[in-house]
């Protein structure tokens, strides 16, 4: 993963108007499969501990 | 934006938009079906199943073609052992530029900013030289 990470950030760097994390960002987006997409998406929710409807409305979401 | 993180474009969403085939007033056969797979309901279209996770059912999609025009257009990824129908970035992008809610307007510079480089990568790799 990180090689084709590496490579599209390569293929990138000259892009305008993103910065160089914006840039890694998408590059490891882009660089997943999309069932590797959807688990960095799930870890994310739970990592801020917004997986749940529960859980989301403790911090104010509906 | 379920179809869209798929696609790559690096957001998160709460829920997974479902586009059902179906009036509207059809409805409660989704819902039956959702009930027996002991999901929650929370409204007439949405639902949060056993894993947690939320699903809302959309019965039209404002911006966009007919179900059948679109569905024809559509993408096929491979997602969690199965091979799912999904909107093209593009297509994403249109509903969003014609729904224009404030979240709709916060993902529009990630679809953008994803479809540009998507284009890159394969005008990049058109162009390198072959094996």
């Amino acid at each position: 993963m990180q090689r084709k990470i590496a490579h599209i950030l390569k293929r990138i760097k000259n892009v305008r108007g993103l910065s160089e994390d914006e840039k890694y960002l998408f590059a490891k987006s882009l660089a997943a499969t999309p069932d590797e997409r959807w688990q960095m998406h799930q870890n994310f929710l739970h990592s801020h501990d917004l997986f749940t409807r529960s859980a989301r409305k403790k911090y104010g979401f509906r | 934006m379920s179809a869209a993180v798929l696609q790559g474009v690096p957001a998160t969403t709460f829920d997974t938009d479902i586009w059902i085939d179906l009036p509207s007033r059809q409805y409660i056969k989704v819902i039956n079906i959702c009930h027996k797979q002991g999901a929650q309901l929370r409204s007439n279209t949405v639902v949060d199943l056993t894993d947690g996770s939320t699903v809302n059912f959309l019965y039209e999609v404002h911006g966009l073609h007919s179900f059948a025009y679109e569905f024809e257009r559509a993408c096929t990824v491979r997602w969690l052992g199965h091979d799912v129908r999904v909107l093209p970035l593009k297509r994403i992008l249109r509903s969003k530029l014609v729904v224009r809610r404030p979240k709709d307007l916060a993902h529009i510079p990630l679809l953008r900013d994803t479809i540009r480089l998507q284009h890159r990568l394969k005008r990049k790799a058109a162009s390198a030289p072959g094996p």
